[in-house]
């Protein structure tokens, strides 16, 4: 006889969280340095006007006989082009090596490159001077020094400075380009948790039947429809209150229960709730649109879904269950995780990774849970 | 089937207002004549084999049983009706099949193209509508298998089912609903249910076809003849040396 071969059920028998985890993102954004690509062109431009900048600035600060300037001035120039294109190059060698480095390592060891580089540029300019030194190279208006540990000094003190003040600034570039990114981002997320247009076509559908079966519920609908709207095609990404993102809820559910009738129950478990705490706006309703479509719908008799709000820990949580169809009984749709990941996106923009958003998959159940923190 | 005169119309849509609205639009476009109303997918079957309307008006999006998987099953009956789509908005679906070939209408429905489609509904051939269910790729394996009982065409769940056994003429379906193990006849060749289902079905011999997940053990007897046995059925089914591969394979998956 063989072993017996066993055989899993394909039914998830346990909760199952799904990989969906807000930290992801987080980690791939700060696993970069702030440090940019010096060799990026816009960069090595950057960095050859600093340069020569600092180049002019050395050389006017001193007085020259009559043609010392321009000799100064190309000598200089020399110095610091040389410098910055060099330590432009170790720093981009560098910089895999910074990866998931913290803001002030990653500035103390670029620093720290700089200034080797300036010491040994240094010393070599001293020992050129030195060694093969004439009127021309070592005269009142040139760069070789006579004395070694002064000139040393003075070079690396300048470059300290000039390089902190560089790095500086491309931290806060890159902060403010972060920050143009996010709002961008969560623009367009906004815009893509709008109302799904199927919803729009068949409650233009029942209000078209309600004409003339219920004018009077018609009307209601149509200023249903408005107010649906009216939240959806807002200001997008703006946070409101709860209770108005509470109420665009009510309103979806009381669109959807003229459509589906006996077949569509919500149960709200929303009481002593925060209702003036702000909260990014269309994050409910998707879930309560989301548990309808993809939950009460494909089934003939429909279900309950169950909207439960708590506060637990300085954090607003909402949790909404829906029923989930037998396998087999209805077609997959990708809307689905379309829809949950916008949200769980939009909750990573507007909180980080001090907010909540969980799914939780049974055999016939499906959960999803979002936490809002407390403002501080 | 004309009634009093005017041809009947069927409506399927498991929303009840939209089902109103049709309703009422039908009465006022006049000449037809509403033969009932169907909230999913096995009504409409059961409906259209009892009243054989002419045409069926079916929402593509419906619990259990979706229109286009209704309709593929529509078009296997003796007297298919002809079937025009509904749909609020559904890209896959409209996507689904050739626009040309097939009628649909977006909902709300305009009263002109309501009457426009019911009028083309009539010149669609049968085999056009049975295409679409068979050969659409997009649309995938069917989720239940008809079957026919006492003249009537049923519908068996494709989770129900256990195995598919070739007889001499016909396919025997072993299925369990309602918690008793059932035998059904169709008529579809194994060949072809092995590439639909082939998913969650494997090959086990030339005449048999198992469902993955209930095969409960796999055993040989001295003369190296191997079968497997299936949960919640009593005998054993021979297992060919030629599908032996691929069955050992599909049951590490």
């Amino acid at each position: 006889m063989l072993p017996v071969l066993k055989q899993q059920v394909p039914l998830p028998s346990g909760a199952v969280n799904t990989a969906l985890n807000p930290r992801a993102d987080a980690a791939a954004s700060t696993r970069h340095s702030y440090l940019p690509d010096f060799t990026a062109s816009p960069n090595v431009l950057v960095l050859l006007v600093i340069a020569q900048t600092l180049a002019f600035m050395l050389s006017l600060m001193r007085d020259y006989p009559a043609g010392g300037y321009l000799q100064n001035l190309g000598q200089v120039s020399l110095l610091t082009l040389w410098l910055a294109v060099s330590s432009a190059w170790l720093l981009a060698l560098a910089r895999p090596l910074f990866a998931g480095f913290s803001v002030a390592l990653s500035s103390a060891l670029a620093l720290a490159i700089v200034l080797a580089n300036t010491a040994l540029t240094s010393e070599v300019v001293y020992w050129f001077g030195q060694t093969y030194g004439d009127q021309h190279l070592t005269g009142p208006a040139s760069i070789f020094p006579a004395q070694r540990g002064v000139s040393l000094l003075r070079n690396l003190l300048i470059a300290l400075v000039v390089t902190a003040a560089a790095l500086r600034y491309f931290y806060v570039a890159r902060q403010w380009q972060q920050n143009v990114e996010a709002a961008a981002e969560s623009r367009i997320r906004a815009l893509e948790a709008r109302i799904r247009p199927h919803f729009l076509f068949n409650s233009m559908n029942t209000i078209a039947a309600l004409t003339r079966s219920d004018p009077k519920a018609a009307e209601r609908a149509i200023e249903d429809l408005a107010d649906l709207f009216r939240a959806s095609l807002g200001k997008p990404g703006e946070p409101v209150s709860l209770e108005q993102e509470l109420d665009v809820a009510r309103v979806y559910e009381r669109m959807e229960q003229q459509r589906l009738g006996d077949r569509l129950k919500v149960d709200w478990q929303i009481e002593n709730l925060p209702l003036d705490m702000r909260v990014p706006g269309l994050t409910i309703q998707p879930l309560l649109e989301n548990a309808i479509y993809h939950g009460i719908e494909p089934l003939d008799r429909g279900g309950v879904v169950t909207v439960l709000g708590a506060m637990t820990d300085g954090m607003l949580t909402i949790s909404v269950t829906n029923p989930v169809a037998p396998a087999g009984q209805h077609r997959k749709h990708e809307g689905h995780q379309l829809a949950l990941n916008n949200i769980r996106q939009r909750m990573q923009l507007a909180y980080g990774d001090r907010g909540i958003f969980e799914i939780e998959q049974l055999a016939d159940t499906f959960r999803v849970r979002i936490g809002f923190p407390l403002p501080a | 089937m004309m009634r009093n005169g005017l041809h009947t119309v069927l409506i399927a849509d498991d929303e009840a207002p939209a089902r109103a609205r049709m309703r009422e639009m039908l009465v006022d476009i006049g000449g037809w004549s509403v033969s009932g109303e169907a909230a999913n997918g096995a009504d409409v079957l059961h409906q259209c084999q009892q009243q054989l309307p002419d045409v069926v008006l079916l929402d593509i999006r419906m619990p259990g049983m979706d229109g286009l998987e209704t309709a593929a099953h529509l078009a296997r009956l003796p007297v298919p009706p002809a079937v025009v789509f509904t749909t609020a908005y559904d890209e896959y679906a409209v996507n689904a099949f050739d626009a040309q070939a097939l009628g649909y209408l977006l909902k709300p429905v305009r009263r002109e193209r309501l009457l426009r489609a019911l009028e083309h509904a009539a010149r669609i051939s049968r085999l056009q509508v049975e295409a679409l269910g068979r050969e659409n790729p997009e649309l995938g394996a069917r989720q239940n298998i008809p079957v026919t009982k006492l003249g009537m065409l049923i519908l068996v769940p494709l989770s129900n089912v256990l195995a598919f056994v070739a007889d001499q003429k016909y396919v025997r379906l072993l299925h369990y609903t309602d918690g008793v193990l059932r035998e059904a006849l169709i008529d579809e060749p194994l060949k072809q249910l092995a590439a639909e289902f082939v998913s969650d079905f494997v090959r086990i011999h030339r005449n048999s076809l198992v469902r993955i997940t209930s095969v409960d053990q796999l055993a040989h007897d001295d003369a190296g003849h191997y079968s497997v046995r299936l949960r919640g059925f009593p005998h054993a089914l021979p297992v060919s040396r030629r599908h032996l591969a691929e069955l050992r394979l599909r049951l590490k998956q």
